[in-house]
C-alpha cells in the first residue's frame, strides 16, 4: 500500500472517529444518554484490539465510564517500541448503558531489519518469485479490528459480598490486509473471528484487580501475521491447521490510588508458526538456505554471523506476552498506559521486549 | 405545601438519613466482604473519632457535587446525617452496632437514587479520606464493607 494512500486512509478514520464522537456521545445533543458515572478507572483501558481490559486482555468491564443509565465513548492510541517492531493501535469504542462494547481500532506494525533482510534475499534471488509482501525496506503489517462485548452478568466493582465476579462475552473480528506477506509466512487466513469470555473482580480489602479470560482463537501474534497455518510448499496442497483453541490471559492490577494502578498480564499464545519457515512463494526455507548459500560460494559468514544458522533466522517462532503497567488517570476524559512488553519471539526475530504507552480518551 | 407533599418530604427526608427512625434496635447489620476486612481496621480508622472525622469531610464533599447535593439539602439534615454515618460505618468496619437510622432498603426506596449518584458519594468517599490523611487502602476497607448496600441503595 502507498504511503499516501494509507495516511489518507488513517487521517479519514480518525476524522470519521472525531465526528462520531463529538456528535454521538457528547454535548448537548446526547444530554440525554451521555453517562459518565463510574468511579475513576472502573471501566478499564483499552487494549491493543480495542476491548476495554488492561493493555493485551479484555476484562469483563464495558469500557468508558458510562454506567448502566447511559453511553461513554472513548478514543485510544498505543505505540509499542520494539527492538524490531513497532506497533501502533488506535481507535474508538463506546460503551452502551454499561451492557453492551462496541469497538473499532486499526493496528500498524512496521517491521524492522529481519524483514528488510527477507525482502533484500527476496529481491536477490535468481528468477523472479513475485510479490512475496515483504520489501527491502518499510514493510507495514495493519489490521483492522471490530470487536464487540457484552456483560452477562455481575459486578466487577460492588458486589464485595459474594464471590461472583462480572462475567463478560466479547468477539473481535480481524482483518489483515497483507494477503501476500501471510502467504509468505504461510498463515492459512488473513481474516479470521475471535471470541472470548471474561471474568473480572475488583477485591477491595486487597485494593486489587484479578481478571481472567479464556480466548478462543487461532490468531498468530494477535493476527497481526494471520491465522492458523497452511503448507505452501506444494503449490499450497499441504497441512493445513486452522483450527481454533482456548487460550488463557490473566490480568492482575493493584490499585494504589483511586486514579493509579500498576499491575501485570499474561496472554497465552498459540504455536501454530512456531518452527515454520517463510516460503517465497513456493520457494521454502530448505531451498532459500541452498540458493543463498550456492549464491554465496565460499563465503560461510556475512558480518560475523555463520551461515549455518540461516534457516534459524528464517523460521517463525511465537511466545506467550507477558507485561507490567502503570495506569494513571489524572481525570475522567484521560488515562495513560506505561508499560513494559516481553513478547518474545514475534516471527522471525527473537527477544522483542520493549516499552508500550498508551492513551485513553472518554466522552 | 400541602399534606402530601409535606408529608412525603418528612418521609424522604428520613429515609435517606435515617433521621426519624431512630430506634432501640438497630436496622442495619454488618456486612459480610469476601474476603473480610482486617481486624484491626477501626483501629487504623483513627477508631470511632476518626469514622466522625471521615464523615464530616464525607458530607462537606457531598455537598459541593452538584450530580447529589440537591438531594441532600432537599431531604437531609447533614449533622444528623454525619452522626447515623458515624454510627454506620464504626459498625461495619468492626466496632459495636450502635447505628439508630433506617435500613439501607427503607432509607433509600423513595429517593430514585441512580448508579451515577451513588458513584458520586463513593467519589466523595475517597476525596474524603483523602482529606484527613487516610491511606487508600485503609479507605478502601470501607468501601468493601458499604459495597454490599448498593443495590438496596440504588432504586433506579
Amino acid at each position: 500500500m502507498k504511503r499516501n494512500e494509507r495516511a489518507a486512509r488513517t487521517g479519514s478514520f480518525l476524522k470519521a472517529a472525531a465526528i462520531l464522537a463529538a456528535g454521538l456521545f457528547s454535548g448537548n445533543a446526547a444530554a440525554g444518554f451521555y453517562n459518565d458515572g463510574k468511579v475513576l478507572l472502573t471501566g478499564g483501558v483499552a487494549t491493543i484490539d480495542g476491548a476495554g481490559g488492561g493493555g493485551i486482555t479484555p476484562w469483563a468491564v464495558i469500557n468508558g465510564y458510562g454506567t448502566r443509565d447511559g453511553i461513554n465513548g472513548s478514543l485510544h492510541y498505543t505505540y509499542a517500541y520494539l527492538p524490531n517492531y513497532s506497533l501502533n493501535s488506535y481507535g474508538a469504542s463506546v460503551g452502551l448503558y454499561d451492557r453492551l462494547e462496541l469497538s473499532f481500532t486499526r493496528s500498524t506494525l512496521p517491521t524492522g531489519s529481519t524483514f528488510d533482510t527477507v525482502g533484500l534475499i527476496a529481491g536477490l534471488l535468481p528468477g523472479a518469485v513475485g510479490d512475496t509482501g515483504i520489501e527491502p525496506f518499510n514493510t507495514t503489517i495493519e489490521m483492522d479490528v471490530f470487536g464487540a462485548k457484552l456483560r452477562l452478568f455481575g459486578d466487577a466493582v460492588y458486589t464485595s459480598d459474594s464471590l461472583i465476579p462480572q462475567v463478560s462475552i466479547g468477539g473481535f473480528y480481524k482483518d489483515n490486509k497483507n494477503k501476500d506477506l501471510l502467504t509468505t509466512l504461510q498463515a492459512a487466513k488473513r481474516k479470521d473471528w475471535e471470541a472470548y469470555v471474561s471474568v473480572t473482580k475488583v477485591y477491595f480489602p486487597f485494593s486489587t484487580l484479578i481478571n481472567l479470560t479464556g480466548r478462543y482463537t487461532s490468531a498468530n501474534q494477535t493476527g497481526l501475521t494471520g491465522f492458523g497455518y497452511k503448507d505452501r510448499t506444494n503449490g499450497g496442497s499441504g497441512k493445513k491447521d486452522d483450527k481454533k483453541e482456548m487460550r488463557l490471559e490473566v490480568s492482575i492490577a493493584t490499585l494504589v490510588a483511586k486514579n493509579t494502578a500498576f499491575g501485570a498480564e499474561y496472554a497465552q499464545h498459540g504455536t501454530t508458526l512456531d518452527n515454520v519457515g517463510v516460503n517465497l512463494n513456493g520457494i521454502g526455507t530448505g531451498q532459500l538456505v541452498g540458493a543463498i548459500t550456492d549464491a554465496l560460494g565460499p563465503v560461510t559468514d556475512v558480518a560475523g554471523v555463520s551461515l549455518d544458522h540461516l534457516d534459524d533466522t528464517l523460521t517463525q517462532h511465537e511466545d506467550d506476552w507477558y507485561d507490567l503497567f502503570f495506569a494513571y488517570a489524572p481525570n475522567k476524559r484521560i488515562s495513560f498506559v506505561v508499560a513494559y512488553a516481553m513478547l518474545g519471539n514475534i516471527t522471525l526475530t527473537p527477544d522483542q521486549h520493549g516499552f508500550y504507552l498508551s492513551t485513553h480518551l472518554t466522552f | 405545601m400541602n399534606r402530601k407533599s409535606v408529608t412525603a418530604t418528612l418521609l424522604a427526608a428520613a429515609l435517606l438519613s435515617g433521621a426519624a427512625m431512630q430506634s432501640a434496635f438497630a436496622a442495619e447489620e454488618k456486612t459480610n466482604p469476601v474476603p473480610g476486612i482486617p481486624s484491626n481496621t477501626l483501629e487504623m480508622w483513627g477508631g470511632k473519632d476518626g469514622v466522625h472525622e471521615w464523615a464530616v469531610a464525607l458530607f462537606h464533599y457531598i455537598m459541593l457535587d452538584t450530580r447529589i447535593n440537591f438531594l441532600f439539602k432537599e431531604f437531609g439534615n447533614p449533622e444528623r446525617q454525619i452522626f447515623l454515618n458515624t454510627q454506620l460505618e464504626t459498625m461495619v468496619l468492626g466496632g459495636p452496632n450502635e447505628y439508630q437510622g433506617a435500613s439501607m432498603t427503607a432509607a433509600h426506596a423513595d429517593l430514585n437514587i441512580n448508579m451515577e449518584q451513588f458513584n458520586a458519594v463513593v467519589e466523595a468517599a475517597y476525596n474524603a479520606c483523602e482529606r484527613i490523611n487516610l491511606h487508600y487502602w485503609t479507605c478502601n476497607q470501607v468501601i468493601a464493607a458499604l459495597a454490599p448496600f448498593t443495590d438496596d441503595i440504588v432504586t433506579r
